[in-house]
């Protein structure tokens, strides 16, 4: 299977410089497909949880965005049920001049900036705005309770 | 040799398809369980083909992906009463030669295709909202 040298190049350097707090690992038998670990970023209701996720680099990756979801459970107004992330630059947004390092760093920021006024899970943005501590209580407790590392 | 689509990232996909509406009309599928990160368990709904025994009928069904699909096709279950050669009584066996190219809908649609084919679309049929 031939991968393309762009994808060869970002995994070498995602494990010869790896991101502080973001794991990405290929898999053996699918290198388009990582296994990838996030830590909350301090100061965050996310903070001393570690949060798993999977990415996927579609055919036509770097002409369109990865495909990465949560598979940790999540308390956050740009995340659903199923882990889908509503962000930006894996959207609209995207550009090949990105790279699975940005987009994760950009997850990894989205957990410190919840943005309840572009909602994925319209019910957790509800909260956020009519009660913010209590949505970040339980954003604690579900990070206790589901992301312990 | 073409990127091959990890199981998850499929089912999403194929999840999507049905939210955006971008399916067939003569079929249904939604998640069993809105909160179930595996996505394991589907709901479905064939419309019974025209020119048949099974016409304006909604048959339900149950589709169960397990960690190998799409390399192995989801296992099938009729909720609604049908008389179909396949269906013993509740299980399904009439899916053969599956590739990893279909999708649950490719096996809806074959079920409706497979209703509206030869004799099975004369034979008698149960009482309309029956379950088995």
């Amino acid at each position: 299977m031939a991968l393309p040298k762009r994808i060869i190049k970002e995994t070498e350097r995602l494990v010869a410089e790896p991101v502080p707090g973001i794991q990405a690992i290929p898999h053996d038998d699918n290198l388009r497909y990582f296994d990838v670990s996030i830590h909350g970023p301090a100061q965050s209701p996310y903070e001393g949880g570690v949060f798993k996720l999977e990415l996927f680099l579609p055919e036509d990756y770097p002409m369109t965005p990865p495909k990465i979801r949560f598979l940790t459970k999540i308390y956050h107004p740009n995340i659903d049920r199923l882990g889908r992330i509503c962000l930006d630059v894996l959207k609209a947004n995207w550009s090949p001049a990105l790279q699975i390092r940005t987009i994760l760093l950009s997850i990894q920021a989205l957990l410190g900036a919840p943005n309840p006024d572009d909602p994925l899970a319209n019910d957790v943005a509800q909260r956020w705005k009519e009660d913010e501590p209590g949505a970040i209580a339980t954003a604690r407790e579900w990070t206790q309770t589901h992301a312990a590392p | 040799m073409s990127a091959k689509v990890p199981r998850n990232f499929r089912l999403l996909e194929e999840l999507e398809k049905g939210e955006k509406g971008q399916g067939s009309d003569a079929c249904s599928l939604g998640l069993d369980d809105g909160n179930d990160i595996m996505m394991t368990n589907w709901n479905g709904t064939i419309l019974g083909p025209p020119h048949s025994v099974h016409e304006n009928r909604i048959y339900s069904v149950k589709l169960h992906c397990d960690e190998q699909y799409p390399d192995v096709p989801p296992t099938v279950q009729f909720l609604s009463r049908i008389n179909l050669p396949c269906v013993d009584p509740t299980k399904l066996q009439c899916l053969g030669n599956w590739k990893r190219e279909y999708t649950m809908e490719t096996v809806l649609l074959e079920l409706r295709r497979f209703m509206a084919s030869g004799n099975n679309k004369k034979l008698p049929q149960p009482p309309e909202g029956s379950t088995f």
